[in-house]
């Protein structure tokens, strides 16, 4: 994981202090366990010794392990916190999402997402966002549960028929970064991959505009196919 | 003078059967039989989960690899996931427990024997139903159908519908099994044998019996909406029109959850016996071991959630799963505290099913710990249906289940039998399975945490850079699929070819041990008043202070002093 935005960030600031503390488990555990076994083979004639402890220790040991849970519920929390917060727009991003995030509706169908700008415009696969500009994505579907997953940029989130779904990330920097869905949608789940495009805020007005055009364009013809008659 | 009768075991032969071998199997009510019938069919579905898990990795061996069709994958996948949770995991944990637990008690019998008859029936019923289902469309949904997905819009074929029925059918069985453990360890203990003083691994089962009598009925319920939805025109997960896809999550999850919490009270329950059986101790602290087991049982069942923080739901509760999951820290730290405390101080003797079960304390540790980060709700964001939790979910399971199910196999198999399984090829079978566990799913935690592989994709591309990592799991998960087959072959040779074993071949301080192996119909003989959690140690103490006192009173008749 390459984080390139503020919440991917905290994600995994988060995700490096639980393998800390998983190592932390995972290490102490198998130390333990592993110098027991080693210490306490059998030995002819050894007799069993009883250890002392009773009440006192458990409770000892059972506050050492609230205190670990209970710090890491409080990071979790906190780190959790700052991921969810909505990033603000900066300087040099797209100057109409300043107020407010840019809203990009983003649909899963079986097996392509759609993503819908502001303008009208749409593109399949590949969303084109500004840098440096507070997105807001709204995640449908049409059919079944996908889940829209590029990782570098924002958390990853479920699109479930008859919910919205908002996930809002900022990248930091121009460039394209890949994603998939990671929910089981059926044949061709594997290959139901997605990207995005992080341009300057000036391409994307351009963007959306010649892909608006361009949709218009291309409906148009099919129109005017379809009054003379053309179509089969 | 002369010494009073010292304590024997009176016994009449095996009465001959006039009836044959499998009619008797057929309609036995006992519990011994059944839970090795249970146990049995278990083993046989390991063997054949492990061969669908090694198509699947087969296909997953190289990039854009055409091994198996899409259509092919998702079918092996939903058959691997039902068959290792309903058809191997879960009866083989219940196998044990309904062999094992009534003997522990030290009941003559269970209380309900034809309710647990009709489980095991109703099990053998699913398992039919859903390996019938290669005659024409195996489900396709996935190991959890995600509804709407499982709905008949998108999967019309009747793959879905023999999926719900033969789980269903299991399930139920399972529930009829538990409500019988529950009654049998409620009504039916021996004489003195107060719940403080019950076994570990019986306080496991009757723990894990009560769980499935909760979650049990939940998951019947959502699969009788998913029918009458696929089959009745329903709506209860389809979106609009009052249903909700999100309801199957909740359910399902209730259901999964608490049956991923059960395999794992099973293994330390029979950890927690072996590993002081091995030691020649008592367990320490059982009391706080045994409360920890109950904790784990309604915490871990209340994390459901946990597997849906990716979906639209409240960010309170996502935090409120995350609370659920981390309290386990102090449940699961406690048990595994006590367990390796017991090994101090101990006399280890390092025979197979201890082996086993320290193997198995070893890789649940791991597969917990990778569990623990994918609870916290930011981490999740990341981590959630990647192969790192694939590989979280299979150290816990197959620690558990397999490593943990084979620690008590081991363990158990003489009081089955009568015979010892085979040592070495018990350590060899130990080795082979973890170095097929850590080669095998080592590589998946990294591949999901660097690069975000996905979970269930029967491909994946060349530029994802995951190859190695998949090439390192495939070989893996083969040498895994070695040791567990040795495992199997080892118990199906040792079933006639096993060195003998005594009634009691690991000295063991709880009543099955009492009893001859393989025990009579009716358990016991006579019955020893129980006084404390270890009633054969108390024997064992009390035959020795006897003999020791007779041998000096019979030394001083020999030599009387002049």
């Amino acid at each position: 994981m390459a984080p390139h935005s503020p919440g991917t960030d905290q994600i995994d600031t988060l995700l490096e202090i639980g393998f800390i503390a998983a190592t932390i488990l995972v290490v102490a555990i198998n130390a333990a366990l592993f110098f027991a076994v080693r210490r306490f083979r059998s030995q002819r004639g050894a007799a069993p010794r009883q250890l002392l402890g009773g009440r006192g220790l458990q409770f000892r040991v059972g506050a050492v392990l609230t205190i670990f849970a209970a710090l890491l519920f409080v990071l979790a929390v906190v780190f959790t916190g700052k991921a969810r917060q909505a990033p603000g727009t900066g300087d040099a991003g797209l100057a109409s999402a300043k107020s407010e995030p840019l809203k990009i509706k983003a649909t899963g169908q079986q097996w392509l997402w759609r993503y819908d700008y502001p303008n009208g415009a749409f593109s399949y696969y590949k969303l084109v966002v500004p840098a440096d500009t507070a997105v807001t994505l709204e995640l449908l579907s049409t059919d079944v549960v996908h889940t829209w997953n590029v990782n570098d940029l924002a958390p990853k989130a479920d699109a479930v028929p008859g919910k919205t779904h908002k996930v809002v990330f900022s990248a930091d920097d121009e460039g394209v970064f890949e994603g998939d869905s990671s929910t089981l949608s059926g044949q061709a789940y594997a290959p139901m991959r997605t990207a995005v495009e992080v341009v300057s805020p000036d391409e994307y007005e351009e963007f959306v505009k010649t892909q608006l055009s361009d949709i218009e364009e291309a409906q148009d013809r099919v129109v005017s196919l379809i009054e003379e008659g053309k179509t089969p | 003078m002369s010494p009073r009768p010292r304590p024997e075991l009176v016994a009449e032969g095996y009465q001959v059967s006039r009836r044959p071998r499998w009619v008797e199997l057929a309609t036995t009510a006992d519990h011994k039989e059944l839970g090795q019938i249970l146990i049995c069919g278990a083993l046989g579905f390991l063997f054949i989960a492990a061969v669908e898990l090694v198509l699947m990795r087969l296909q997953l061996l190289v990039p854009e690899n055409t091994f198996l069709s899409p259509v092919g994958f998702n079918r092996m996948l939903s058959m691997y996931g039902a068959t290792s949770i309903f058809l191997f995991a879960v009866p083989f944990a219940l196998g044990f427990f309904y062999f094992v637990a009534p003997l522990q008690v030290g009941a003559r019998g269970t209380a309900l024997p034809r309710l647990g008859q009709t489980g095991v029936a109703l099990y053998a019923a699913g398992a039919t139903i859903l390996y019938a289902t290669f005659l024409f469309t195996p489900p396709e949904a996935g190991i959890n159908p995600l509804a709407p997905l499982s709905e008949t819009a998108f999967l019309s074929n009747n793959g879905v519908d023999a999926w719900a029925t033969g789980t269903g059918l299991a399930t139920l069985g399972f529930v009829f099994l538990a409500i019988n453990l529950v009654a049998t360890l409620r009504m039916m203990r021996a004489p003195g044998m107060a719940w403080r003083r019950v076994p570990v691994f019986a306080w496991a089962a009757a723990v894990s019996s009560w769980l499935l009598v909760v979650i049990g009925p939940v998951f019947l319920a959502a699969l009788t909406m998913l029918m009458i939805d696929r089959n009745y025109e329903g709506i209860f997960f389809a979106d609009g029109s009052g249903g909700a896809p999100l309801l199957w999550q909740h359910l399902s999850w209730i259901f999964f959850t608490g049956a991923y919490m059960l395999l794992l009270i099973f293994a330390f329950g029979a950890i927690a016996e072996i590993v002081a059986t091995f030691s020649r101790k008592p367990l320490f602290n059982r009391n706080v071991v045994m409360a920890s087991l109950a904790a784990v049982a309604v915490l871990g069942t209340l994390a459901w959630m946990q597997n849906m923080l990716t979906a639209p739901i409240g960010i309170g509760w996502q935090y409120f799963a995350m609370l659920m999951s981390l309290a386990l820290v102090v449940p699961f730290g406690l048990i595994l505290f006590n367990l390796i405390a017991t090994l101090i101080g101990g006399t280890l003797q390092m025979r197979a099913p201890v082996l086993y079960a320290i193997g198995a304390i070893s890789m649940i540790s791991i597969g917990l710990a990778g569990e623990l980060v994918q609870s916290l709700v930011g981490a999740a964001w990341h981590l959630h249906n990647t192969t790192a939790a694939t590989a979280a979910t299979h150290f816990a399971l197959i620690g558990a289940a397999v490593l943990g199910g084979f620690a008590a196999l081991h363990y158990w198999f003489p009081k089955m039998i009568g015979k010892t399984m085979g040592e070495t090829l018990g350590r060899i079978s130990f080795w082979t399975i973890v170095t097929g566990l850590l080669l095998g799913f080592v590589p998946l935690f990294l591949a999901g945490d660097d690069q975000g592989q996905v979970v269930d994709a029967y491909k994946y591309f060349d530029n994802a850079g995951v190859t190695a990592y998949n090439v390192i799991s495939t070989i893996g998960v083969l040498i895994l699929f070695v040791g567990i087959l040795l495992t199997i072959l080892n118990a199906i040779f040792s079933r006639t070819n096993g060195p003998g074993a005594g009634h009691d071949p690991w000295a063991g301080d709880t009543l099955e041990w009492f009893t001859l192996s393989p025990p009579e119909p009716h358990n016991f003989d006579v019955l020893p008043d129980v006084r404390s959690p270890r009633p054969l140690r108390d024997i064992r103490e009390a035959i020795g202070h006897r003999t020791r006192r007779e041998q000096a009173a019979a030394a001083r008749e020999s030599h009387p002093v002049a």
